[in-house]
C-alpha cells in the first residue's frame, strides 16, 4: 500500500490556486475494534468537485463523518485550511444522507433550511429576519421556493433532496460534503443538483460528495477519490479514473468505458 | 370548589405542563420507554435521598433521584453499544433492577420511611395539600406546588433557551453535530431535564402517571400539528386538560385522582386517535377509500381514452367492459360527470377535454412520476397526495 500511496502522490498536488482545503493525515476509525477506515491520507485541493467512490461498507459516509467530527476517530487527525475542523466549522456545510433523518418530524420545508443558519448563530441566539431572508434566497436556487410550508413528510423523494441542499447553501461555506446527494431523486433533480455542485466550484468553493453511480463520475466531477477501507488513489479523474483503480476498488475485474 | 381542591387542580396541571414539555421531545426521539425506565429507577435514588434530608421536598433529594435517572439512561447506552441486545432489551434490563433495589430499600426499612410501594406507583396528590411550607409562621402554599412551580419555571426557560439545538438535535443529530452543537450534550440535558421533573411529579402523581402525563399528551399532539412549536401547545393543553377534568372524575366516583387523570388521558387520546383530521383512523380509511374510486375513475377515463369504438364506450356494457360490479360503475359514472369529464350523448360515453387532458397528465405523472406537474392536480385529488 505504501508504494501506492508514493505512486499517486503527484496525483495529490493541487490543480489551481495550491492550497489544500480538507487535509487527512493517517486517519483510522473504529466500529467496536473493527476498523471500517485504515490509515487514511488524503489531500483535496481547494476549488475541486470531487467523488468519493467505492463499494458498500467501503467507509465513505465515515470518512466524511470523520472529518466532521461526528464519530471519533482511533488515530489520526483532519485539518480543514490547516486548521482543526472544531476551528473552521463556519467554512464546513454538511449534507447528511437523506434517509439518517426521520421526515415525519413535525416542520417545514423552510424550517429546515433556516437549520443551516444556526451555526453561525451560535448556542442560543435565535435566527431572526436575515435568517430567513437567506433561508428563502437558498430555497429560490433550488426551486423549492413554492414549497417553503409544506410539511416535510409531504415532499418527494427528490424534493426533500432539495431542501437538503439548500440548507447546506445556506451555510455560505466553502467546503461542502454531501453524502450520496442523488440517492432516490428522479432525472431532473439530479440534473439541477449538479447544476448547482458545478456553479459552486465556479465560485471557488470545494465540494466532495459520497457517489455511487460510476457511469457519471467522469460527467459531473473533476477530481475522484477511490476508497475500500483504505484509500486506493485520488487526483484528477482525467488521470486516474480506469479500469486498473476500479479493479482495485471493487475487487472484480472491473471494465467502465471511460470518456476521457 | 374549597381551596384544597384548587390546590390539587394547580398542582395536577404544573406537573401536566412539566412532563409535556420534555415528553414531546421524547416522542419525537423516539425514547417515549426511557420515561418510563427513568420513572422506575429513580425509586432508589429518592430513598437513598430520604435517608439522608428526611424531606420528600428537599432540592437535594430531587438532584439525587434525578442523577439515578440519568445514571439509567447511561446504563441503557452502555449495554445497548456492546450491540448484544438491542435498546428495548436494555431498558428492560436495566430499570426493574434499580426499581427492585428501591422496593426492598423500603420495604427493610418500612418504620422509618413515610413511603410505601403504593405511594410510589400512583402517587397521593389528595394529600399533597397537607404539607405545606411556611416562611416565617406565614403559610406559603403545598410544598410539592413550590417544587413542581420552580421545576417547571427553569424547563421552561430551558426550553426558550435552547429550543432551536433541541430542535436541530432531534431532527437531524449528523447536521447539529457538524454546526458544533454536540448531540450527547442535548441528549443528557433532556434527560436531565426528564429526571428532574420525574422526581418532582413524582411524589404528587407516581410513577405510572408521570409517564403517561409525559407521552399521552405528546402523542395527543403528533397526530393533530404538523408545527413543532404548535406540538408542544397541543400537549401542554391535553395535559393540562386531561389533569383538571380526571381530578372532577375522581372527586364523581370517589376513585383514584391519579387513576382518573390517567383514564382521562387515554380516552383523550384514543379520541384524537379516532377522528384526528389527518392522520386519525377515520380520516386514513376514508382517504383510502377515496383513493380506490379515484384509481377506479382513472381506470375509467383511460379506459375511454383507448377506446374510440362505440361499443366500447356504451353505458350499459361498461360494467362487462372494464369488469365491474354495477354499483362500482355508476360510482365513478358520478364522480367523472360531477367534474366534468365526461359527457353522456345518446347512451355513448365520450371525454371532454378537460376529462382527455387530465387523463394525459395523471398518466404521465404515474409514468414520468415528476412532481411539478401534479401540484394543481394534488387539491382536488387524494390519488396524488403523499
Amino acid at each position: 500500500m505504501d508504494t501506492m500511496k508514493n505512486a499517486h502522490s503527484k496525483d495529490e498536488t493541487p490543480a489551481s490556486t495550491g492550497v489544500l482545503a480538507v487535509k487527512v493525515d493517517d486517519l483510522t476509525v473504529a466500529y467496536n475494534y473493527k476498523p471500517v477506515l485504515w490509515d487514511i491520507d488524503l489531500e483535496i485541493p481547494e476549488g475541486v468537485l470531487m467523488a468519493i467512490v467505492g463499494p458498500n461498507g467501503a467507509g465513505k459516509s465515515t470518512l466524511i463523518k470523520a472529518i466532521l467530527g461526528i464519530l471519533k476517530p482511533i488515530a489520526g487527525s483532519v485539518s480543514i485550511y490547516g486548521k482543526p475542523y472544531h476551528k473552521q466549522r463556519s467554512l464546513v456545510a454538511y449534507v447528511p444522507q437523506k434517509g439518517s433523518v426521520d421526515w415525519d418530524f413535525p416542520t417545514t420545508a423552510l424550517d429546515v433550511v433556516m437549520m443551516g443558519t444556526y451555526g453561525s448563530l451560535g448556542w442560543i441566539k435565535r435566527p431572526g429576519v436575515k435568517e430567513k431572508k437567506a433561508a428563502l434566497e437558498a430555497l429560490e436556487k433550488v426551486g423549492m421556493l413554492a414549497f417553503k410550508s409544506r410539511q416535510i413528510s409531504q415532499l418527494s423523494g427528490g424534493q426533500q433532496q432539495r431542501i437538503f441542499l439548500a440548507r447546506a447553501l445556506v451555510q455560505d461555506a466553502s467546503i461542502y460534503f454531501m453524502d450520496e446527494p442523488f440517492q432516490g431523486v428522479d432525472a431532473t433533480t439530479e440534473i439541477a443538483i449538479i447544476n448547482i455542485l458545478k456553479e459552486l466550484r465556479k465560485a471557488g468553493k470545494t465540494v466532495i460528495v459520497v457517489h455511487h453511480d460510476l457511469q457519471t463520475v467522469p460527467e459531473y466531477f473533476d477530481w475522484v477519490t477511490f476508497l475500500n477501507v483504505k484509500k486506493i488513489a485520488t487526483g484528477p479523474v482525467m488521470d486516474i479514473f480506469n479500469d486498473d483503480n476500479l479493479t482495485k476498488t471493487y475487487g472484480i475485474n472491473y471494465k467502465v468505458s471511460v470518456q476521457k | 370548589m374549597n381551596s384544597a381542591q384548587f390546590e390539587i387542580q394547580v398542582i395536577a396541571s404544573l406537573v401536566a405542563i412539566a412532563c409535556a414539555i420534555p415528553g414531546t421531545f421524547l416522542v419525537l426521539r423516539k425514547m417515549a420507554m426511557i420515561s418510563d425506565a427513568i420513572s422506575h429507577s429513580i425509586l432508589p435514588g429518592i430513598v437513598v435521598g430520604f435517608f439522608i434530608t428526611q424531606d420528600l421536598n428537599s432540592p437535594w433529594l430531587i438532584l439525587l433521584a434525578a442523577f439515578t435517572g440519568v445514571i439509567t439512561v447511561a446504563l441503557v447506552e452502555r449495554i445497548q453499544k456492546t450491540g448484544l441486545v438491542k435498546e428495548d432489551t436494555a431498558i428492560g434490563l436495566v430499570f426493574p433492577a434499580l426499581f427492585s433495589i428501591g422496593v426492598i430499600m423500603i420495604a427493610k426499612n418500612a418504620n422509618d420511611v413515610h413511603l410505601d410501594v403504593d405511594a410510589v406507583l400512583l402517587g397521593e396528590l389528595a394529600f399533597a395539600p397537607f404539607d405545606r411550607l411556611s416562611v416565617g409562621g406565614t403559610d406559603i402554599g403545598p410544598k410539592s406546588l413550590w417544587v413542581i412551580g420552580t421545576i417547571l419555571t427553569i424547563t421552561i426557560g430551558l426550553l426558550i433557551a435552547f429550543f432551536k439545538e433541541l430542535k436541530v438535535s432531534t431532527f437531524d443529530p449528523g447536521l447539529s453535530a457538524s454546526l458544533g452543537f454536540s448531540p450527547l450534550i442535548i441528549h443528557y440535558g433532556l434527560m436531565t431535564v426528564s429526571s428532574v421533573t420525574t422526581v418532582g411529579a413524582f411524589d404528587a402523581v407516581g410513577a405510572i402517571l408521570v409517564v403517561a402525563l409525559m407521552i399521552a399528551p405528546a402523542a395527543c399532539a403528533y397526530l393533530l400539528t404538523t408545527d413543532l412549536k404548535k406540538m408542544l401547545g397541543l400537549a401542554v393543553f391535553f395535559g393540562v386538560f386531561s389533569a383538571i377534568s380526571g381530578y372532577w372524575v375522581a372527586h364523581w366516583l370517589d376513585a383514584s385522582i391519579a387513576g382518573s387523570i390517567t383514564t382521562m388521558l387515554g380516552v383523550v387520546f384514543l379520541l384524537i386517535y379516532l377522528f384526528a383530521p389527518s392522520k386519525g383512523l377515520i380520516a386514513v380509511m376514508y382517504r383510502d377509500k377515496q383513493q380506490r374510486i379515484e384509481v377506479s375513475l382513472l381506470t375509467f377515463l383511460l379506459h375511454l381514452k383507448n377506446h374510440s369504438e362505440e361499443r366500447e364506450r356504451h353505458v350499459n356494457h361498461l360494467n362487462e367492459h372494464i369488469n365491474w360490479q354495477k354499483v362500482k360503475s355508476e360510482t365513478v359514472l358520478d364522480l367523472a360527470l360531477k367534474n366534468n369529464m365526461i359527457v353522456i350523448k345518446k347512451k355513448i360515453v365520450s371525454l371532454t377535454e378537460k376529462g382527455d387532458e387530465f387523463t394525459s397528465q395523471a398518466i404521465d405523472y404515474i409514468i414520468t412520476n415528476e412532481d411539478a406537474q401534479i401540484e394543481d392536480m394534488k387539491d382536488d385529488f387524494f390519488l396524488f397526495r403523499g
